[in-house]
Parts: structure tokens; C-alpha cells; sequence
């Protein structure tokens, strides 16, 4: 099949998609909703391309080219489409990529990782977090003005956590511990890229997470664990995407996190309802009720159906195996 | 989990009636919407351990099970109040006011916020999308009653009404009749003529011809179209004369019969005399009765309604008994059915191509090329869908042609079938439609007991079956990939085209899927040519088109119009003008999908092409008339809130796109709106346009954008604070002016007393208290009442109140 991509001769295989006969003719199509070799429905539309004889805009995922078709990939309407989607999907999510008390830090500490050693009990871990933004033992925070308690999520709920304290009971616990010093591990990644905000917590949102966080620090641990992979964040970071200009109205509840298996995570406000999970699970996930209020679900009793390998598949951090604690270990 | 096991003596009840379900419904995959509407017929709503019952004993897993038993409306997972309120919100019924009808309820039935029943769980009430009587709106269905005109203040006695009709039941009774009568009584038993009362006016035929000592005739017709002057009848006298009585009341059939019919044996006619002249001079009613009328008085309005209308999809409409047969042969029926079987499917593709017939569903692809592609693709197997899952709000056409021209639908979808090769037939019938169901089941049946039905139909080698698909409430599912799906028990997910379901549909088939009207068109082309059908209509639109007229006109009803018609003539002509001698501002046309075109556009021709040039489209034919008193921006707000409850959700521009595009129109509805954010609305409608999948998302933005183009100046002027109608509540207040007498009408009136009843004083508005629903405006006789604008500089506007 002999089709045209943004005018260069491209010959296309038997059953190849579009954005498939693209990539490997090295033109970049972003996509979400897709994965190589895994069953899916068009849905995200980031891999929007121009069919030129048509003028239709059309998702470059599923659709076969025929013989002498002409694609645009990087048109003006073709990167309003993108970037709109994207706009969109992010206004329905409701996460924060980053949390507040790291973004806010002066000196670049990663206090929410460090405050999740310090629930998980590894002390040490902790400390080496510290050590790597400021050289113990010369504790930075005394004379800081606190801007991580002031911008602490708790706080909107009960009270800050005392994020401070807590430093300088780990410094003080391990004050004795050979501590590495190395330096260089610091700040958070995130920072300079893309940042999804989570908006206001809703009343009910508050109770919730009142009743049910209660690790020693208190910490609502606000940062995404699917950090890593989050290919929602990608996208948004490379178009340039500051924020989204709707506003967000959701349904879906922040930090609600399901445990779905052995450290296997599902945080529904991240999810962009691309399926990859439903169709790639045999009764497990499944989608429940229609349009905007749908929802990705994984009926408790289909729990046993399905195994890691769909963290893989998601695109953004809605499923994620819990990596956080293995990569501080 | 409790135990569902039937061997411990107790039968467990659910589990077991579940089991009898099942049984008799089926197992596989593809069976989960029927057997889910099996439950739900059986319970009310689907229990769990039912669901429970079902992933246990059949192939359905449980994530089909939330999948699809949450994605149609007419599943129900709680149960509902024993009797059921449902307020329609199709469009006519949404202009005339009907979420005032629906709060109304909720506050005369106390029912808690958040709930939908009474806490006795008597009642509970329900939105429902069209009821199909968009002419009697707003309407209001309890349980199998339909209430027509029900205004807030009426709510009270509408459900006082509903209750003593339960005690009333059930009183019936009988009279030989003794001398059959020539001639006969034909009656409309659509939906609409069911919905203002025709099964009464029925009752009382039998009852009057009883006391008469007569047996008349009395022939159930179908729709005949005039749903603003029915019920209707028409008398066949003896001599074969044909007297025709628009809006007739029980009270007045006896009369009416007395006057065509002569009562056997001289007593009863001396009797009846009498009676009759004491009825006539002793009741109030008889002053306004049909004696005293003219003839052309009231039946002049009827013949003007059908005078500019053609019938072809109605062929026979006023005439035809629904279920009649032998009535249907005699009158032409099946004759070109004969004639297609007769010679080769290419020639019947080629006339029908020849006659320039196009899809009548909403896109009109040119139905020979579509029969065409179908008719090349080699294949054992192929399917022939007729889709009548009319979901627009607004539109009733499909329903009135299943119930009332059952033979002829029939008929075309078989000249379909023949003519493509298809040997499996399916009727997709929204469940909502429960008359036209059974109507196309029994004709169905009958067709087959004639041989039209079955293995070689008529003699020849063509053998097709049919059977009949309930859709379960999605208005996607009148895309065809859509449908599909569902009838395959999945979600109505669309899906991509190509491959075309023409190539590979249902069950991976080729599948031809027809609209309802477009199979009706197919009997009258093939049995007259493709020349004679293609004399009517214009140059790229060809033969009639069926709509549904409402809103603000004066004769509302279901019309066929020869296409190149304007929509001024169909207005003015058969409408007879805006209600209440408004100025007409647009007209609606294509419901949820199409636009509004304003009225100094209405002088366009209905024609495919003209009307998607004015930005709007065909559609499936829903017409309503706006008039001045109108907001535009709340119409739009209302088809885009239609279509995002609508849609399936699978892609981000219609499922996350339309929502925002709603959010931005309640926020300038509510008066917080900016020019920014009309801006905002018009890149993203457009976007969404552009980038859906389906024809829900691509036509979605419709009534947006075609608002936009046409009333702009009514979007920047909500942005500024007002809302010159007053239709949008938050941004307008309601005031007593000087004029006030003080009589306390307004006060009694007052559903939330936010009036105090202070006699003889003028009236005051607790403006915190006050909803807005306009029942006061209504009640008062000296328009002391007024809407007015809420920001200080605008309360100079006028407000056309």
C-alpha cells in the first residue's frame, strides 16, 4: 500500500495502522490509548493525523491506509487537536504529578519521598534524602519560613503536616547511623516539566481522607506514583501545556487508591478512560455507566483476572505496581 | 454471599424465578440485553443476586454485566416507587416549560433531594427523554396514563386524578348490542390519540352502540397525523358519507352516534330521544357540544393541516387498520414485493438508485449505493437491520409508522432484503416504544401465517426471517456500528469505519441497516418507478419527508411534507402560525444533531443539502417552532445537555468535550458568563465537530454553533447579565409592580409561599424563597408581575414577559 506521509512516499504493510507504517517510517505520532500489539478502541485522539484528500481529522491508531492516501502529522489543525485533547483529558484529572511540599522547597528536598520512608519506618532512607539537599548536620529548615507546611494539602483538611519536626527527628535518630553523604540525588525530577494540580479537595473529600490517612506522619502522600511512565505528563510537557483552560469540573474522587492485587495500585481520578485496561483483561476491568460520568472499574470479585502487566499498558498513573518503596530500598 | 441454592427446602424465590428466566431467554453472550430486560420486566429493577444468579449460570462474566446493565437507561439497579411519574423533557415539552412540571412534582410529593421516590414509595419520579406526544406538551406519563398540558399548578390534580383512576378500575361493564350497523366508526389509536384519551373515547363507543341498541363498527386506525385535534373520528354512514369530528369527548359520542346512526326498535329511539334532547338542554357541556357546530367549523382546520401534505410513507393513513391484512392486499399491499421478487435485485437496486431516495436516519447517504456495496459482497449470510431507535427528542415519526403502517415497513424492508440477498431480518425497536413492539411482533406473525414471512416467500426461492430487537435506551445506538454492538451485547460503543457494516457488520456480516421511513419510501418507488417518486422533491432531495411538528404552533402534529417544501409554508400553511399570535423567531430542525435557522432564513427549501449549508442538518425529523419568548442560548444548553447524557463516553472530544462546552453554557445561563468564554465555547464546539468519531460527537455541536452564527447578539448579552425572555432563572428576578390589586391570587398560587397573603395590600416576592417557576405570572389577571433583570443597569431592559 503506497500512501504519503506529510509528503514522503511511505509503503505501508499488510494490516499496519497508520500510526504504526509512520513510526516506523520515523515520523513521531503521539498516542495514549495505544499500545503495540494490545487490543484498543480509538479514544484519546493525541495521535490525530489529517487525511488530505478528505480534510477529515482521523485517529492515526486504528485506522488501515488505502492506496494513495495523503497524511498530514504536523498541520496546524492537526497540533489543535492534540493539544485540545490533552486540554481536555487533563481537565478531567484530578492529580497532582508533584506534591506541593516539594515543589515549594528552596532548597529542592524531596519531602514527599522522604516522608514516605519515614511511614514506611526506613529511617536511614530518609535521611539519605535529606543529606542529599542540604549536608547534615546543618539543618536547613530551623531558620526556614516553612513554605512546605503552608503549601501542605493537609492543611486544607485538619493541619499541616509538621513536616519540619519530623526532619529533625530523623536527623536526630540517625544523627549516630553512618549516614552516605552522597551528594547529587537531589531535587525532584518533575519540576521543570509539566504539573497537573489537583484543585480544591470537595467536603466529602475532605471527611474521607481525614477518616482514612493516618500514617505517622499524617502525610496524604500527594505525588503521583506513576510518575515514571506517565506519558499524559510527557505530552503535555513537549506541547508546552501549562494548564488546562476549562474548568475542572469532576466526579471523580482525589486520592481515592484501591489496592488491587500484591502492590498493585488503582487510582481512578487518573485514569482518561482509554479501555487499554478492559480490553486487555479478560472480566477484569470494565467501564460502568456511560459519557462523561464513566468510570473504569475493577469489580471486586474480578481481582484474581488480572495481573501486572496492565500497569504496564496504562498510560498515565491511574494502575501502578508500587515501585516507590523498591526504588528507596 | 447468601446461599441461592434451592435445596434447603425454602425455594430461593429470586434465584429461582431467575433460573425460569433464563431458561427461557438463553445463555450466550449476545443474549445479555434481553435477558437483562426479562429481569427487569419481572422484578422491576435487576436485583443483585439476580445478576448474581446470571454470571453464575450463563456465559455472561460480570464486567459484561456492569458494562452493559449500566450503560442503557432502561436498567435500574434500585427498585422504584410503585407507581411511576415520568415528566417528559423532549424539546417541545422543555420550551413549554416542562422542568418547572418536574420540579413541581418533587415538591408536591415531598420528595427528599437526591431521591427519586416518596418515602412511602407510592410515587417516584422519573426525566424521561420523549414521551412522543410532543403536541399535548408538556406531557406527563403515571404508569400507562399520559397526562397532556400539565402545568405546575396542576400537578395536584393530575396525581389526585392518577389515584381515583386506580379505585375507578375495573368497573367495566357489557351490553349485547342487537342490530349490526352498516357503516363504521374509525378512530386514531396512535400513541398520541392513546395519550389524550382515545381508549376512553373507545370505551364509550362500545358503551353508547350498546345503549343505542346498535353494532357499530368501531375500526382502531392508525395515526393520522393531527395530533392537535385528536382523539378524532371518523363516521361512515350507512350511505358510505364520511363525517370527520376532531377533538371529540366521551360526553359527546353519544350524540354522535344518535345522529348516524338510527337506535333499532321504536321504544329505544323514542327513549333515546328524549334522552339525548335532555342531555342536550340540561347539561353546561352541551353548549360548547359538537350539534351546535358548523360542519366546516370544525373539520375546516383538519383538511387545511393535510392539504399541503403527500403521503407516501403514509399511504392509506386515516384508512388503514395497523393490523388489518387483508385490508393491507386489498389496498395495494405487497404488490411490489411481487414485483421485486419477480426480476433480478440489480434492477430494484437500480430503480431505487434511479430514484434519487436518501438515508432518512439523519446523514442521507444515497440508500441505492448503500444497497449497492451490500449486494456486492459475496456472502452466505447477510443481515437487514431496520433501525427504529428513534431516540431525538422531539421526533416521533418512526413510532407512528411501526404502529400505524406495520405491513409497509414489513414490506420495504423486505424489498430490501430481496434485492441485497439478506436472509436474516432485524427490527430495532427502542423499548420505549412497547406499542409499536407489539404491533410489529404480531405483524410479523401474520405476515408469516400469509407466507410473506419465512422460507420461500410467495412461492419464490427468497427465504427471510425476522425478529425483533428492544433497544434499551441509548440514543447512540441509532449509529449504526453502535447498534450493531448493542445487538451483539456489548456497549453501544461506535465503532471505526471503514470496514462499513455493509461489508462486515453484525456478527462480522454484511448487514444493510435501513431507517424506519426510508424502508416505508421503498414499497412506493418500486411498485410506481423511480420516475414517478423522483417527480416529487428537488433536484437532490427526492419524495417526502415525515417530521414531527411542536413548540410554539398552533396545529402541532405529524406531517409529510414533499421535500423543496420551505419551513415557512409548513408553518404557516399547515401549522396555521405561532401559538398565541407570536413573532416566530427560529425553527429547530434535526433535533440534538441539527440547528436552529432563524426566521428570516425560513424560506429555505427542506432539502439534505440546503439545510446542512444553514449549518443544521435533516436530521430525523424533529420540528420546533420557537417564538420570540424563546432563549436561544437555553436551547442549545438544552440539546447539549441531551447529547452529553448521551454519549457513550469511549472518546475524549464528545465525552470530556461536550461536557465543558455544557459548563461553559450554564455558566453564561447563569449570568457569570464572559466574552471569553463565548469564545472559548466556539473553538472548542468547532474542535469537537471536527474531531469526534460518530455522528453523535461531529453533530453534537450543532445547535451550539448554529446558535452562535444566527443569535449571537443573545450570547453577549447573557454575558452582560440579561436574559431579554426571562427563560433563564438565575438571571432574573420576579417583581410586583404598582398595578398589584392585592387579591392574593398570586399568593394561593405560590407552590413555596414566597408571596405572604396579605389582602387587599400590594403583593411583595421574598426573592430567597421565590423558584422562578411562573406559576404567579399565570395566576395574575392585572400583570403586576414581572420578570426583571438582577444586575442594576439592566433592570431598564424590556423584558418580553
Amino acid at each position: 500500500m503506497n500512501i504519503q506521509i506529510n509528503d514522503t512516499p511511505v509503503v505501508a504493510g499488510e494490516n499496519e495502522t497508520l500510526i504504526e507504517a509512520a513510526r516506523r517510517a520515523g515520523f513521531d505520532i503521539p498516542s495514549l490509548c495505544y499500545a503495540k500489539g494490545a487490543a484498543h478502541k480509538s479514544s484519546c485522539m493525541i495521535c490525530a493525523v489529517k487525511d488530505c484528500r478528505t480534510g477529515q481529522i482521523i485517529p492515526s491508531c486504528t485506522t488501515l491506509p488505502t492506496e494513495g492516501m495523503r497524511i498530514d502529522t504536523l498541520g496546524d489543525e492537526v497540533v489543535q487537536t492534540r493539544m485540545l485533547s490533552l486540554e481536555l483529558l487533563l481537565s478531567d484529572h484530578r492529580a497532582d504529578c508533584e506534591a506541593p511540599c516539594t515543589l515549594v522547597c528552596p532548597h529542592g528536598l524531596d519531602v514527599e519521598r522522604m516522608l514516605s520512608c519515614y511511614d514506611a519506618g526506613l529511617t536511614e532512607a530518609a535521611l539519605r534524602i535529606i543529606a542529599a539537599a542540604f549536608p547534615l548536620p546543618d539543618i536547613k529548615c530551623i531558620s526556614c519560613k516553612a513554605p512546605c507546611e503552608k503549601a501542605c494539602r493537609r492543611g486544607t483538611i485538619d493541619r499541616a503536616v509538621g513536616i519540619r519536626g519530623i526532619i529533625r527527628e530523623i536527623c536526630e535518630q540517625g544523627a549516630d547511623a553512618a549516614t552516605d553523604r552522597r551528594e547529587g540525588e537531589a531535587a525532584a525530577s518533575g519540576r521543570a516539566g509539566f504539573l497537573s494540580r489537583l484543585g480544591r479537595f470537595t467536603d466529602g473529600e475532605k471527611d474521607r481522607l481525614k477518616a482514612s490517612v493516618a500514617s505517622p506522619s499524617r502525610c496524604l502522600h500527594c505525588a503521583c506514583a506513576g510518575q515514571g511512565g506517565c506519558k499524559l505528563r510527557e505530552y503535555a510537557g513537549r506541547m508546552g501545556i501549562k494548564r488546562s483552560r476549562y474548568e475542572a469540573a469532576s466526579v471523580s474522587p482525589a486520592m481515592s487508591r484501591q489496592c488491587i492485587g500484591e502492590g498493585m495500585w488503582f487510582e481512578p481520578a487518573k485514569c482518561i478512560r482509554c479501555g487499554l485496561c478492559v480490553y486487555n483483561s479478560a472480566n477484569g476491568f470494565t467501564f460502568r455507566s456511560r459519557g462523561f460520568v464513566m468510570q473504569v472499574v475493577l469489580p471486586d470479585e474480578n481481582r484474581a483476572n488480572i495481573d501486572g502487566s496492565l500497569a504496564e499498558l496504562c498510560p498515565t498513573g491511574a494502575i501502578y505496581l508500587d515501585k516507590k518503596k523498591e526504588k528507596v530500598l | 454471599m447468601s446461599c441461592t441454592c434451592n435445596n434447603h427446602g425454602e425455594p430461593n424465590d429470586i434465584a429461582s424465578r431467575t433460573d425460569a428466566i433464563i431458561g427461557s431467554v438463553g445463555t450466550s453472550r449476545s443474549m445479555v440485553i434481553p435477558l437483562l430486560q426479562a429481569l427487569q420486566a419481572e422484578f422491576g429493577y435487576l436485583p443483585s443476586d439476580a445478576l448474581k444468579r446470571v454470571y453464575e449460570r450463563t456465559e455472561i462474566d460480570g464486567a459484561q454485566l456492569v458494562s452493559v446493565s449500566t450503560f442503557y437507561t432502561q436498567f435500574r439497579h434500585i427498585p422504584l416507587g410503585k407507581h411511576q411519574i415520568r415528566v417528559c423533557t423532549g424539546t417541545a415539552c422543555h420550551v413549554k416549560g416542562a422542568g418547572n412540571v418536574f420540579d413541581a412534582f418533587i415538591r408536591h410529593l415531598e420528595i427528599p433531594e437526591g431521591e427519586i421516590s416518596t418515602a412511602d414509595r407510592l410515587f417516584s419520579v422519573e426525566k424521561i427523554a420523549c414521551l412522543g406526544c410532543c403536541t399535548l406538551a408538556p406531557v406527563v406519563q403515571i404508569d400507562e396514563k399520559i397526562y397532556g398540558h400539565v402545568v405546575p399548578g396542576r400537578v395536584k390534580e393530575v396525581v389526585d386524578d392518577f389515584l381515583q383512576s386506580l379505585s375507578e378500575e375495573a368497573k367495566e361493564e357489557s351490553r349485547k348490542a342487537k342490530r349490526r350497523a352498516a357503516g363504521e366508526v374509525r378512530l386514531g389509536m396512535g400513541s398520541c390519540c392513546m395519550a389524550s384519551g382515545s381508549a376512553d373515547i373507545y370505551k364509550e363507543l362500545q358503551t353508547a352502540s350498546a345503549q343505542l341498541g346498535v353494532e357499530i363498527a368501531v375500526k382502531p386506525v392508525g395515526c393520522v397525523g393531527v395530533c392537535n385535534k385528536v382523539p378524532l373520528i371518523d363516521v361512515v354512514s350507512d350511505d358510505g358519507s364520511i363525517h370527520r369530528y376532531p377533538n371529540v369527548k366521551a360526553i359527546e359520542i353519544k350524540e354522535i352516534l344518535h345522529r348516524h346512526f338510527k337506535p333499532s326498535g321504536y321504544l329505544k329511539r323514542m327513549q333515546n330521544n328524549i334522552l339525548g334532547h335532555i342531555d342536550i338542554f340540561h347539561t353546561d357541556i352541551t353548549w360548547n357540544n359538537v350539534v351546535w357546530k358548523s360542519e366546516q367549523e370544525r373539520t375546516g382546520l383538519v383538511s387545511r393541516f393535510l392539504a399541503a401534505q403527500k403521503h407516501i410513507s403514509t399511504e392509506g393513513f386515516g384508512v388503514l387498520a395497523p393490523l388489518n391484512i387483508d385490508e393491507y392486499i386489498a389496498h395495494g399491499g405487497f404488490e411490489a414485493l411481487r414485483k421485486a421478487i419477480a426480476s433480478p435485485g440489480s434492477d430494484i437496486i437500480r430503480t431505487i438508485l434511479r430514484s434519487g431516495l436518501r438515508g432518512r436516519g439523519g446523514g442521507g447517504f444515497p440508500t441505492g449505493r448503500k444497497w449497492e456495496i451490500v449486494a456486492s459482497v459475496g456472502s452466505r449470510s447477510k443481515y437487514m437491520i431496520c433501525n427504529g431507535d428513534e431516540g431525538d427528542p422531539g421526533a416521533f415519526m418512526d413510532r407512528m409508522m411501526l404502529e400505524s403502517y406495520p405491513f409497509r415497513v414489513i414490506e420495504g424492508m423486505l424489498i430490501a432484503a430481496c434485492a441485497v440477498g439478506a436472509d436474516r431480518g432485524i427490527f430495532y425497536i427502542r423499548s420505549e416504544y412497547p406499542l409499536a413492539v407489539t404491533r410489529i411482533r404480531t405483524a410479523v406473525e401474520l405476515c408469516r401465517e400469509r407466507g410473506f414471512v419465512g422460507a420461500n416467500i410467495a412461492g419464490s426461492d427468497f427465504s427471510f426471517g425476522i425478529s425483533v430487537f428492544e433497544g434499551a435506551g441509548a440514543f447512540v445506538c441509532g449509529e449504526e456500528t453502535a447498534l450493531i454492538a448493542s445487538i451483539e451485547g456489548d456497549r453501544g460503543f461506535p465503532r471505526q469505519r471503514p470496514p462499513y457494516p455493509a461489508v462486515s457488520g453484525l456478527h462480522g456480516l454484511p448487514t444493510l441497516v435501513n431507517n424506519v421511513e426510508t424502508l416505508s419510501q421503498v414499497p412506493y418507488i418500486v411498485k410506481h418507478g423511480a420516475e414517478a417518486y423522483g417527480s416529487v422533491g428537488t433536484e437532490s432531495s427526492k419524495g417526502t419527508k415525515v417530521f414531527a411538528l411542536a413548540g410554539k404552533i398552533n396545529h402541532g402534529g405529524l406531517i409529510e411534507v414533499p421535500m423543496g417544501i420551505s419551513l415557512r409554508q409548513i408553518i404557516e400553511d399547515i401549522g396555521g402560525g405561532v401559538e398565541g399570535g407570536r413573532k416566530l423567531k427560529a425553527v429547530q430542525i434535526g433535533g440534538p444533531s441539527g440547528g436552529c435557522i432563524p426566521a428570516e432564513l425560513c424560506d429555505s427549501p427542506v432539502d439534505f443539502d440546503a439545510l446542512t449549508q444553514l449549518g443544521a442538518m435533516m436530521g430525523s425529523g424533529g420540528l420546533v417552532v420557537l417564538s420570540e419568548d424563546d432563549c436561544m442560548v437555553d436551547v442549545a444548553r438544552y440539546f447539549l445537555s441531551f447529547t452529553c447524557d448521551q454519549s457513550c463516553g469511549k472518546c475524549t472530544f464528545c465525552r470530556v468535550g461536550t461536557r465543558r462546552m455544557l459548563d461553559i453554557l450554564n455558566k453564561i445561563c447563569s449570568g457569570k458568563g464572559t466574552a471569553a468564554d463565548i469564545a472559548l465555547l466556539e473553538e472548542l464546539a468547532l474542535n469537537v465537530k471536527r474531531s469526534s468519531l460518530c455522528g453523535l460527537g461531529k453533530t453534537a455541536p450543532n445547535p451550539v454553533l448554529t446558535t452562535l452564527k444566527y443569535f449571537r447578539h443573545e450570547y453577549e448579552e447573557h454575558a452582560a447579565g440579561l436574559c431579554r425572555t426571562g427563560t433563564c432563572k438565575d438571571m432574573v428576578r420576579y417583581v410586583v409592580t404598582p398595578d398589584c390589586i392585592g387579591c392574593t391570587k398570586c399568593a394561593k398560587a405560590c407552590p413555596v409561599d414566597a408571596i405572604p397573603y396579605t389582602p387587599y395590600e400590594v403583593h411583595t416576592i421574598d426573592a430567597e424563597a421565590c423558584v422562578r417557576c411562573g406559576l404567579c405570572i399565570d395566576e395574575c389577571r392585572y400583570r403586576a408581575i414581572r420578570k426583571t433583570g438582577l444586575k442594576e443597569n439592566i433592570s431598564e431592559y424590556e423584558y418580553s414577559n
